[in-house]
C-alpha cells in the first residue's frame, strides 16, 4: 500500500492504481518494478504537508494494488482504461502508478481531459516506434486524439518529424530553461496532468529507462505539479524503474503526494 | 424463472446480467489475463435496461452471475391519456397500466413492441 492510502475504496476522493506495464522500454527496463518502489521509497515522507498544512491520511486516497501487466499493450490498456474510469465514475481523481509511459493512454482516454499536461524529457509525439504504435515513445500523439491541447514541460529532445508535429498549434513545447516561469491559463478547461520522471535531471532521477541530460529540477517540477493539479480529472507519475538506489521512486512518489495535496486544497474541483 | 445463472466468461458485450440487482445490458466487457498466481478477470460495464444507469463490476472469469431473462413482447393501446397508458399484451390479452415515455406519441390501437422484466416494461 502507498503509505497513509489508508481510505477504503468507496470512502475514497483519490483512486491510486499500479500499471507496472513494461513491454515497450526501448534501452533500461524495469518499469514492472516501478510502483513497488513508489511505494516503498514514500515510506519515509512525512504524513503533514506543511504547505497545505494538512495530512496525507486524512485526504481519503485509497490505494487499490497493482493491475498485473501482461504482454498484449492494447487488451491492457482496454482493461486499465475500464479501471481508471471506474474511479472517475465514483467520483474519484485517479492516480496511476507506471510503469511505462504508454499506461498513460489508458489514463487520458478514461478522463477524457480538455487539456493534456506532461513533464517529460521527450516530445513522444512519433506515430509508432520500431513499428509500435502503442510504445511508450507515442504517448503526447495519443493524448491528442482526445485532448484538444498537449502542453509538454521541459521536453528537450525528439526526432525531425516530432520538432515539427510540435510546432503545430495544438501542441506548446516550454523548454526546461523556462519551466521555472511557467505559469498555467487553463480556464474553465479539465487537465489530465502525466508525469514522466525523466522529464528531471538523470543526476536527480537516473532510475529511469531513457535518461536526457539537461533536464529539469526537482523543485521545478514540485511547482509545475502543485500548480497545475487544481485544474486536473486526472493524474499520473511514469517511468520509475529499479536501477538507481531510489532517486526516481522517491522524487516520483513525492510529486504525487504534492499533488493530492494541492489537488485537495485547491477546492472541490475533483468532478470537472 | 426471471433469472439463471452464468459464468462471467461467458457474457459478452449486448447481453444482459444483473448488476447490484439490477437487470442490465453489457456494453463493455474486457479482461486482464491471470499470471502465474491468481486467477484471469474482467471487468464488465452494463446500462441498467429501464433505468439507464451505468453500473459495473470487476470479478473472476469463473465467478457466477445471474443473467436476467428479459421477454420482448407486442402490445396494443387500448387507451391513453394524462401521460399514461393502458397496454393490452397480445399474447396473454392482460392489461397494465405504464406512464407513456418522454418523446412517444401514443394513440389508440397503436401496436407497440416493449421488454418486460418481472413487472418493469420499456418500450423498444
Amino acid at each position: 500500500m502507498f503509505p497513509g492510502a489508508v481510505a477504503d475504496r468507496e470512502d475514497a476522493r483519490y483512486v491510486l492504481l499500479g500499471a507496472p506495464l513494461d513491454i515497450s522500454t526501448t534501452f533500461q527496463p524495469g518499469t514492472r518494478f516501478g510502483p513497488d518502489r513508489v511505494r516503498r521509497f514514500a515510506r519515509t515522507f512525512d504524513d503533514f504537508d506543511h504547505h497545505t498544512r494538512s495530512h496525507f491520511t486524512d485526504l481519503a486516497v485509497h490505494d487499490g494494488g497493482d493491475l498485473r501487466a501482461w504482454d498484449d499493450a492494447r487488451e491492457y490498456l482496454d482493461f486499465l482504461e475500464g479501471m481508471v474510469g471506474d474511479a472517475r465514475s465514483d467520483g474519484a481523481v485517479p492516480l496511476l502508478l507506471g510503469g511505462e509511459h504508454t499506461v498513460t493512454v489508458a489514463g487520458v482516454r478514461a478522463c477524457d481531459p480538455d487539456v493534456f499536461v506532461c513533464l517529460d524529457a521527450h516530445l513522444d509525439l512519433r506515430e509508432e516506434y520500431d513499428g509500435n504504435p502503442l510504445s511508450h515513445a507515442t504517448v503526447t500523439r495519443h493524448a491528442l486524439d482526445v485532448a484538444e491541447e498537449a502542453v509538454v514541460l521541459g521536453a528537450r529532445t525528439g526526432s525531425e518529424a516530432e520538432w515539427d508535429r510540435a510546432s503545430e498549434a495544438d501542441v506548446t513545447v516550454v523548454p526546461p530553461g523556462e519551466v521555472g516561469e511557467w505559469t498555467p491559463d487553463f480556464g474553465d478547461r479539465s487537465v489530465y496532468l502525466s508525469v514522466d520522471v525523466d522529464g528531471a535531471d538523470p543526476a536527480f532521477a537516473p532510475g529511469t529507462g531513457t535518461m536526457e541530460p539537461f533536464g529539469l529540477f526537482p523543485r521545478e517540477m514540485h511547482r509545475v505539479v502543485r500548480a497545475v493539479a487544481s485544474h486536473c480529472v486526472g493524474f499520473d507519475v511514469v517511468e520509475v524503474n529499479d536501477r538507481d538506489d531510489g532517486q526516481a521512486a522517491t522524487l516520483a512518489g513525492k510529486l504525487l503526494r504534492a499533488f493530492v495535496f494541492a489537488h485537495a486544497a485547491g477546492g472541490d474541483d475533483s468532478g470537472r | 424463472m426471471a433469472k439463471q445463472q452464468t459464468e462471467v466468461r461467458d457474457l459478452q458485450e449486448g447481453s444482459y446480467v444483473m448488476i447490484e440487482d439490477v437487470p442490465c445490458v453489457i456494453n463493455s466487457y474486457s479482461t486482464a489475463k491471470p499470471g502465474k498466481h491468481g486467477s484471469a478477470k474482467a471487468r464488465v460495464e452494463g446500462k441498467g435496461v429501464f433505468d439507464s444507469k451505468k453500473r459495473n463490476f470487476t470479478q473472476p472469469v469463473d465467478a457466477k452471475v445471474w443473467v436476467p431473462i428479459i421477454d420482448r413482447k407486442q402490445g396494443q393501446v387500448v387507451s391513453a391519456n394524462n401521460g399514461e397508458m393502458q397496454v393490452m399484451d397480445l399474447e396473454t390479452y392482460e392489461t397494465f397500466t405504464m406512464r407513456v415515455p418522454d418523446g412517444v406519441d401514443a394513440a389508440n390501437e397503436d401496436e407497440i413492441e416493449f421488454l418486460q422484466y418481472e413487472d418493469q416494461r420499456k418500450i423498444v
